[in-house]
């Protein structure tokens, strides 16, 4: 074992860690707000609205991540004849993906609202829009807490693909190193050691939020 | 004010909920509508303010029909306040907030007004202390009148009840009930689902009796309980009031 080779490269691999981090808070950024959207137009009663967002839910989570990547990346130049910087491309895929993911947790956390809660604000003279956005969500966003962290996490996970069209993040940047070093046991261990630190500091996010969710039902 | 005419109303292709209910409610007056459970009785208080989409007949407030695409439905339920059997707070709200929504977002007031107007309500149904508390923090009857204050908020013309006692402990009714008449006393127009018949006796000027979707008796209170005209009515009058 040489450890060396780790705090040798560690400011190198570690600034990678930084474009994963902002490629991870833009997949969940975009992904939510997207999949929120999908959510509430599959859940209308317009089929014009609901038909297109199942089809797209549908869709998205009948394809690997991998190949969205690719297709953004390599078909957007043959569609719009300009091409996209390797972030750009792979922060789009993210949010495109994963939209199709949150969507259905949205989806169940709108379920989740007892129907006299709609009733209630309704016959308050409230709009489908305004009860969705002061009655409906915060409760349904306040249910799907821990599943939104866990699905964070994996999102945080999936970032490493990104390096199939080359984008310089934390395990592509382990690559290149352990192709100097030729050190891959030391490397993707210490890669490895990363990825588990911060998914577990996640998830345990998540399990204080779900605790403290308990506690306030309590009272 | 409400005029009800043949209205049908089906769940699905053969339920039959509500068949050919004709009924008017005038302003000014108390109509209660009693009868067993699944006699339609909630479902005809939410096709009045468009809640429930019915197939047959119509039904008119203040001259709109409500099941016109014309008539913007949100204006018409801001004119008419409803209560419900389970209270229905919104839980992530205090008090406060549950009351001043919608005067804010649909009648589009400033907040220091809608919140000002929130608490002389609170101060009527005597829970001014409660204004900064969650819904989880008070009891049933609390939270019972804390709803009818939301809906007194939007200055209605009409109060529906659905069942407003019906999920309480024994020992709160009184407390919703006591709201209840002091509003009627003050000249509210009021429809009331109730299983209450010692309320419908002091307030309604007019009392409704439903079974199977069907109007059976309507009648002037007095009359109701003294000369019911109908035998299932009497049925039901010696079941209730033993």
């Amino acid at each position: 074992m040489d450890l060396e080779v780790v705090t040798r490269n560690a400011g190198f691999m570690l600034g990678g860690l930084y474009l994963t981090c902002q490629l991870a808070a833009l997949a969940i950024a975009g992904g939510l707000a997207w999949g929120t959207i999908l959510a509430v137009a599959r859940l209308s009663r317009q089929c014009w609205l609901s038909l297109p967002a199942v089809a797209y839910i549908h869709f998205f989570r009948g394809l690997p991540l991998i190949l969205v990547i690719f297709w953004l990346y390599f078909l957007t130049p043959v569609i719009t004849g300009q091409k996209l910087n390797e972030f750009a491309a792979a922060a789009l895929s993210f949010v495109v993906y994963e939209a199709a993911y949150f969507a259905e947790i949205v989806r169940a956390g709108i379920q989740s609202v007892p129907k006299g809660q709609t009733m209630a604000g309704l016959a308050a003279g409230l709009t489908a829009f305004q009860l969705m956005r002061h009655v409906i969500l915060p409760q349904a966003v306040r249910n799907m807490r821990p599943s939104i962290v866990t699905h964070a996490v994996v999102i945080f996970q999936d970032t490493s693909l990104a390096y199939v069209i080359g984008l310089r993040e934390f395990l592509r940047r382990v690559n290149l190193v352990d192709a100097r070093e030729a050190r891959s046991v030391e490397l993707y261990l210490f890669a490895g050691l990363v990825y588990f630190c911060l998914c577990a500091a996640g998830t345990m996010a998540g399990r204080y939020l779900e605790y403290r969710r308990f506690q306030g039902e309590a009272h | 004010m409400i005029d009800i005419r043949h209205l049908s109303l089906w769940y699905g292709r053969s339920h039959r909920v509500l068949s050919d209910i004709n009924a008017t409610i005038v302003r000014w007056r108390r109509v209660v509508i009693c009868g067993a459970s699944g006699s339609g009785k909630s479902s005809l208080l939410r096709c009045i303010n468009g809640l429930e989409r019915f197939q047959e007949g119509t039904v008119h407030v203040n001259g709109a029909n409500i099941q016109d695409p014309k008539v913007d439905i949100h204006r018409v339920r801001a004119g008419i306040g409803m209560v419900f059997q389970h209270f229905e707070l919104y839980p992530h709200m205090t008090v406060l907030e549950n009351i001043c929504l919608s005067p804010i977002y649909v009648l589009k007031k400033k907040r220091t007004e809608a919140e000002k107007k929130a608490e002389t309500l609170l101060t009527q149904v005597g829970l001014l202390e409660k204004r900064n508390s969650y819904p989880a923090m008070l009891s049933g009857g609390q939270q019972q009148r804390v709803a009818i204050a939301r809906a007194l908020a939007m200055d209605p013309e009409v109060m529906l009840f659905d069942e407003p006692t019906s999920a309480l402990d024994p020992e709160m009714i009184q407390e919703v009930l006591d709201v209840m008449i002091d509003l009627a006393r003050a000249g509210m127009t009021m429809v009331v689902v109730t299983h209450e018949m010692g309320f419908a006796r002091q307030v309604a000027d007019e009392i409704i009796y439903m079974d199977q979707g069907r109007i059976i008796e309507k009648n002037d209170v007095a009359q109701f309980f003294d000369h019911p005209q109908n035998e299932r009515t009497r049925q039901f009058l010696d079941r209730i009031i033993r």
